[in-house]
C-alpha cells in the first residue's frame, strides 16, 4: 500500500451535530488513549462498592436467609393497620414494606420456631392479612424458606458461574485469540463487581431473581463484547500488511465505527427493561418483576459501558506491548501525513485500497465493477 | 449461471416459506385454543421444595416423585409437575385456589403403614400419656378365635373395648414409628380407637388404589399390589386371616378392614383386592387417596414452601406482558425512527419472530418437557428482544459502512450480510452458551429462564438467515434505484453520500 492513500475528501465534522456525526460515522473518540479516565472511573465505582460491601454487605432476600413472607394487594389500607394486624397475629418484629403501589409484603423470621407453631402463626397472619385487605384467605400468597434452600441457590450459581466463564474464555480463544477472552473476561468481571457493589450501596434486597439477572448481564455484555471484538479482528487482519495505523489507532477505529451499533442496541435493551421496572413494578406493582429489571437495568449499562470502555482499550494495551506491534507503532509514529480515520473515512479509503490490496474480509474487488460482480459471488 | 444460495428464485422461496411457517404455526396454534402453560407465579398456586432428611439414593429418589406424583394427581388438579432437581423434589401445582388445603394434603410426608388390631378401645373424659401400652385383655383381644366370623354373612362377633385403655391418650406422633405398639384414632368415628401391633407392610406395596362403585351400586376399594408386594400382601393377609389388618396414614387409623371374612379358608389375593364396606363416596374417595399416598423411602423436610394466589398472579402477567408490549413498542419507534424503511424491517421480522415464539412455547405447553411459562421467562424473552434486534442493527450499520465506500445498495446487502453473519453467529453463539450451559447447571427458575432465553437465541439464528437476509437483499436489490422516502438508502443515508 502506497503513502498517498488519503486522498479522499476532507470531512467537514461542523456540519453535523453530535448525534449527526455519530448516525454519519463521523466520530473520533479516542477510547485507547484516555483509558486512564476510564479505568479510574471503574475502579472508584468498585472500590466504592466493595467498600460498602465490607461495612454493610448485602440485604439478602428471604431466599438466602431463611424465614417467612406474605403478600397481598390491598389497594384501600397503611403500613401501620398491616402491621398492627400481623403484629396480633404473633409476629414478634414483622417487616412491613409497601410494593408498587397496592401490594403489602409481610416478612419474618419464623425458622426458630417448631414446625407446629410456624404452621399456625402462618395461618393467623394469612387470615389477620386478608381480613385487613378486605378479601378472602385464598388471596394471600406465602413464602416459607428454609435456612439451607438459599445457599443451595447460590452454589448452583456460582458452578454455573464458574463452568460459564470456563466455557466463554475457552471459545472467544479459539474463535477469536487469548488476549481477547482475557478482556472480555476482565470486562464480565467488572461489570459483576459494578453490580454488586450498586446493590450493597443502595441496600437493594438479592433474591433468586437478582441472581437470574445478573447472569443475564453477563451473557448480554459478553455478547456486546464479541460484536465490538469482530470488528476488531476484522480491522486488525491487515495491520502488518498496511502499516499506517497503530494496534490501538485500529482499535479506536473499530469502537467508532460499531459506536452507533453500540449505543443502539444498548438504547434497544435498556429500553425494554425500563419499560418492565417503571410500567411493570411501580405502576402495576409486580414485585418479582422489579427485582429482575433493577439489577438489568444496572448490569446493562454497565455491560454497554464495559465493553466500550474497558474491554478495548485493555485489549489495545496488551496489544501494544507485543514486539511486532511495538515495532508498527514505531515505523508509523515517525510519519507525519497521517490523520485520524473515522468510519466513514475508513470505509472510503478501504474502498479505494481494495482495487489494489485485495483483503479477504473486507474486498469484493474494484468499486467500480461491484455491481456486476456482486451477483456472481456465492453466498456460501 | 448454476442455481446459487443467494439466486433470487431461493431468496423468494426462503422469505415466502418463513413467513408463512411463522404465521401458520401461530394461526393452527390459536385456532386449537393452545396457550403456554403458565407458571406458578403467573397463574397462581403451590410450589414446594423438598429435600430428604437422610441419605437417599437416586432410585429412592424417583420413587419419592412417583409417589408425590400420585399424591397430587389423586387431589385431581390439573396441570400439576413432580420433578427431581438434584437430590430435591419439586412440586408445583399451578392454578390451584385453595393453595393451603392442597399444601396439607401433598405435605402429608408421613408414611402409610398396615398393622394388625389388637384390640379396640374407648375415649375416656380425662386422657393421660402412658410411657408403655398395657397388653390387651385376652377377652378383649380381636384374634380369630374371638371374632369367630361368620362366613355365610361376613361379620365377626362383636367385641367390646378394652376398658383399660380408655383413659389413655392416643399415640403421639413422635412416638409413632413402624416397630411400636400404638394406640390411635379411627378416621371420622370420634369414640372408636385401635390399640395395634407393630407395622406389617407398608404402602410400598401398593400399586394403585381405586374408589369404584360394584355391581350393587355400592362404593368399594379396589387395589393392587406391586410385584414384590403380592407375596408379602398373602404373607400378612393369611397371618391376619379373618382378623382386622389397621391401614394407618399420619397417625390416624384410614380403615381396619377384616381378611376375607366370606371364606372358610385363605386364599391368594394374586396381586388385586378390594374393601368392602359401609363406603360413601367421599369416605371410598380418602380411602383410595390414602392408599395411594403410599409410604415414602425416606422422610421429606420442606426447604421452602410457597403459595401465589391467583390475583398476584394475574397481576404479575398483566405487568409482564404490559411491560413487554411496552418495551417493544418503544424498540420499535426508534428503530422506525433510525432506519426508517429498514425499521419496518424489524418490525416485520420481530413479528415472524414473535409468531414463532408464541407458537412453540404454545405446543411446548402441552408436552411434559417444557418449563412452564413463568416470569424468570417473560424476562428472558424481554432481553432476548435485545439481541434480536441487535441483530439488524449489527447488519443495518455494515449497510451503512458499504454505503459510506461508495458501494450501491444492491452490492451493500450482500457484503453487508456476509460480514455482520458473522458477527451476529459469534455473539449468538455465546449467548446460546449461557442458555445451554444454565439450564443444565442452575435449579428452579433460572431454568425456565435459561430454557427460553436460549430459544429466541436460536430463533434469531434462524429469522436473520431465512427472514432477514432474503428480505433485505430483495429490497435492496429492487429499490436500488427508488428515490422515494421510504427507499433502503433513505434509511442508510449514509456521510459518504451526503457530502
Amino acid at each position: 500500500m502506497s503513502n498517498d492513500t488519503d486522498t479522499f475528501a476532507p470531512i467537514d465534522d461542523k456540519t453535523y451535530g453530535r448525534f449527526g456525526r455519530l448516525y454519519h460515522g463521523l466520530t473520533t473518540v479516542d477510547f485507547v488513549g484516555r483509558r486512564k479516565i476510564w479505568f479510574t472511573v471503574s475502579i472508584v465505582i468498585i472500590v466504592l462498592g466493595i467498600g460498602s460491601l465490607a461495612i454493610r454487605g448485602f440485604n439478602l432476600g428471604i431466599d438466602f436467609k431463611g424465614g417467612s413472607s406474605w403478600e397481598v394487594l390491598a389497594p384501600h389500607t397503611s403500613i401501620a393497620n398491616m402491621t398492627s394486624a400481623v403484629e396480633k397475629a404473633g409476629l414478634a418484629h414483622p417487616n412491613v414494606e409497601k410494593l408498587g403501589s397496592k401490594t403489602y409484603q409481610v416478612t419474618a423470621d419464623l425458622n426458630t420456631l417448631s414446625s407446629s407453631r410456624q404452621a399456625t402463626i402462618t395461618n393467623d397472619v394469612v387470615n389477620a392479612m386478608a381480613k385487613t385487605a378486605g378479601v378472602s384467605p385464598t388471596q394471600v400468597s406465602t413464602s416459607n424458606v428454609g435456612p439451607t434452600w438459599g445457599g443451595q441457590i447460590t452454589n448452583k450459581a456460582l458452578e454455573a458461574l464458574i463452568v460459564f466463564f470456563i466455557a466463554v474464555v475457552a471459545y472467544i480463544s479459539i474463535r477469536f485469540e487469548p488476549k481477547m477472552a482475557v478482556a472480555a473476561f476482565v470486562a464480565m468481571v467488572h461489570d459483576l463487581l459494578v453490580t454488586v457493589g450498586v446493590y450493597s450501596i443502595f441496600g437493594f434486597q438479592i433474591t433468586p431473581d437478582t441472581v437470574i439477572a445478573i447472569l443475564t448481564i453477563l451473557g448480554y455484555s459478553l455478547y456486546d463484547t464479541v460484536v465490538v471484538f469482530d470488528r476488531v479482528r476484522d480491522n486488525t487482519q491487515g495491520v502488518l500488511k498496511g502499516g499506517d495505523l497503530t494496534y490501538s489507532e485500529m482499535v479506536n477505529l473499530s469502537m467508532n465505527q460499531t459506536l452507533a451499533r453500540s449505543i443502539n442496541t444498548s438504547l434497544v435493551a435498556i429500553l425494554p427493561v425500563l419499560a418492565v421496572l417503571l410500567i411493570g413494578a411501580d405502576l402495576l406493582g409486580a414485585t418479582t418483576l422489579q427485582n429482575y429489571g433493577l439489577a438489568l437495568f444496572v448490569g446493562l449499562m454497565s455491560g454497554a459501558y464495559s465493553s466500550i470502555f474497558i474491554a478495548s482499550p485493555l485489549l489495545a494495551w496488551m496489544k501494544e506491548r507485543e514486539p511486532r506491534y511495538l515495532d508498527l507503532a514505531a515505523r508509523v509514529g515517525v510519519r507525519t501525513d497521517r490523520r485520524i480515520l473515522t468510519a466513514s473515512s475508513a470505509a472510503l479509503q478501504s474502498a479505494q485500497t481494495s482495487a489494489t490490496n485485495a483483503r479477504p474480509a473486507r474486498s469484493g474487488g474494484a468499486s467500480g465493477t461491484i455491481q456486476a460482480r456482486a451477483r456472481k459471488q456465492k453466498r456460501r | 449461471m448454476p442455481p446459487q444460495v443467494g439466486s433470487r428464485r431461493s431468496l423468494i422461496v426462503s422469505l415466502v416459506l418463513t413467513v408463512a411457517i411463522a404465521f401458520g404455526s401461530l394461526a393452527a396454534t390459536l385456532s386449537l385454543g393452545w396457550g403456554p402453560k403458565l407458571g406458578l407465579d403467573l397463574a397462581g398456586g403451590l410450589s414446594v421444595v423438598y429435600k430428604p432428611t437422610t441419605h437417599a439414593t437416586t432410585s429412592d429418589m424417583q420413587e419419592v416423585v412417583t409417589i408425590l406424583t400420585n399424591r397430587v394427581d389423586g387431589l385431581g388438579v390439573s396441570g400439576a409437575t413432580v420433578n427431581l432437581q438434584g437430590k430435591d423434589v419439586v412440586v408445583s401445582v399451578p392454578g390451584v385456589k385453595d393453595a393451603r388445603a392442597v399444601l396439607q394434603a401433598v405435605g402429608q410426608t408421613a408414611q402409610l403403614l398396615f398393622r394388625p388390631v389388637l384390640c379396640e378401645a374407648g375415649v375416656g373424659a380425662k386422657l393421660t400419656a402412658a410411657t408403655t401400652l398395657p397388653s390387651c385383655a385376652p377377652q378383649y383381644q380381636d384374634t380369630a378365635a374371638n371374632l369367630n366370623v361368620n362366613t355365610s354373612t361376613g361379620n365377626p362377633v362383636n367385641i367390646a373395648p378394652d376398658p383399660a385403655f380408655t383413659n389413655i391418650a392416643s399415640t403421639k406422633p413422635a412416638k409413632d414409628l413402624p416397630a411400636e405398639t400404638v394406640l390411635l384414632p379411627l378416621l371420622g368415628q370420634p369414640g372408636v380407637r385401635y390399640v395395634l401391633g407393630p407395622s406389617q407392610m407398608t404402602g410400598h406395596s401398593i400399586k394403585k388404589a381405586l374408589a369404584q362403585q360394584d355391581q350393587a351400586g355400592a362404593w368399594v376399594v379396589n387395589y393392587t399390589l406391586t410385584g414384590t408386594g403380592s407375596p408379602l400382601w398373602d404373607q400378612v393377609a393369611q397371618k391376619n386371616f379373618h382378623q382386622l389388618l389397621a391401614i394407618e396414614l399420619d397417625g390416624v387409623v384410614q380403615s381396619a378392614p377384616l381378611i376375607q371374612p366370606n371364606q372358610a379358608s385363605f386364599t391368594s389375593f394374586a396381586g388385586q383386592g378390594q374393601i368392602s364396606g359401609s363406603f360413601t363416596q367421599q369416605s371410598a374417595q380418602t380411602l383410595a387417596l390414602a392408599m395411594n399416598f403410599g409410604a415414602l423411602p425416606v422422610r421429606l423436610q420442606a426447604l421452602t414452601t410457597q403459595t401465589v394466589s391467583p390475583t398476584l398472579g394475574h397481576s404479575s402477567l398483566v405487568a409482564g406482558l404490559g411491560a413487554g408490549l411496552a418495551g417493544l413498542a418503544l424498540v420499535l419507534l426508534y428503530t422506525i425512527v433510525y432506519y426508517r424503511a429498514l425499521g419496518l424491517v424489524i418490525v416485520l421480522g420481530l413479528a415472524v419472530t414473535a409468531s414463532l415464539l408464541w407458537a412453540i412455547i404454545s405446543a411446548l405447553g402441552h408436552t411434559a418437557f417444557a418449563p412452564s411459562f413463568d416470569l424468570a421467562g417473560v424476562t428472558g424473552l424481554i432481553v432476548s428482544i435485545g439481541i434480536t434486534v441487535d441483530s439488524y442493527i449489527v447488519y443495518f450499520e455494515r449497510l451503512k459502512d458499504e454505503a459510506r465506500a461508495g458501494r450501491s445498495v444492491r452490492s451493500s446487502v450482500d457484503r453487508g450480510f456476509r460480514s455482520a453473519w458473522r458477527t451476529v453467529l459469534a455473539a449468538d453463539t455465546v449467548s446460546l452458551l449461557a442458555a445451554v450451559l444454565l439450564y443444565i447447571i442452575a435449579v428452579g427458575d433460572v431454568k425456565g429462564f435459561a430454557f427460553f432465553l436460549g430459544l429466541s437465541t436460536l430463533m434469531d439464528v434462524l429469522i436473520t438467515w431465512y427472514f432477514t437476509r432474503p428480505l433485505v437483499i430483495l429490497l435492496g436489490r429492487r429499490g436500488s434505484s427508488s428515490t422515494s422516502k421510504l427507499s433502503m438508502a433513505a434509511g442508510l443515508h449514509a456521510g459518504a453520500q451526503s457530502e
